[in-house]
């Protein structure tokens, strides 16, 4: 997909592999399990609980330059949706190529219709984006 | 680590960090670090949740 997916928690290295030899719903799951028992890289990103030890469900898109683009954290007893991560990713490629363009809430994929923010859209979003 | 050492928000650029892993596709250890990420020109998509032997 073009991007290198890690997924982290505060369990260790061997807890990665005996949950990943496992658990079956893991067979086909790639991605290199990241291990942060220290909590350090989890504040970082502002997803650590003191309480608890644990990391939140934070999602966190970084661009080739480094820079975080987007930001998403879920408490404990919600799952994320990679439909919703998908459609993040993606637009941050598309925006990566046409840096004047900005992705509106309902862009999905490329060739969908994005909008060119300027002084003639003002308060007529509504006419750009369908064509009015 | 100054002012990106926590709660980082969008915008901001991500200090570099490593974490150790283990790595399926390989079925071995090894190591992520953002500095090679960002050398090799990737995107990166970080995904935290609470524990193992848990729902992701």
């Amino acid at each position: 997909m073009g991007a290198e997916v890690i997924t982290v928690s505060t369990d260790t290295k061997f807890v990665h592999l005996a949950w990943q030899r496992e658990e079956k719903m893991l067979e086909n799951v790639k991605y290199p399990m990241g291990s942060d028992p220290t909590g350090k890289v989890s504040r970082m990103f502002g997803v650590y609980d003191e309480e608890t030890g644990l990391a939140l469900r934070g999602t966190f898109i970084i661009s080739p330059e480094g820079k975080l683009l987007n930001s998403e954290v879920n408490y404990y007893n919600m799952g994320r949706n990679v439909d919703e991560l998908m459609r993040k990713f993606k637009a941050n490629l598309h925006l990566a190529k046409h840096t004047d363009e900005g992705c509106p809430s309902k862009w999905k994929e490329e060739g969908d219709k994005t909008l060119k923010p300027s002084a003639k859209m003002v308060g007529k979003v509504y006419e750009a984006y369908e064509g009015k | 680590m100054g002012e990106n050492c926590c709660g980082l928000t969008v915008g901001q650029m991500v200090p570099d960090f490593k974490l150790e892993t283990f790595d399926p596709s390989k079925g071995d250890f090894g190591e992520v670090s953002l500095e090679t990420l960002k050398a090799n020109k990737k995107w990166t998509i970080l995904f935290f949740y609470p524990a193992d032997f848990t729902f992701v």
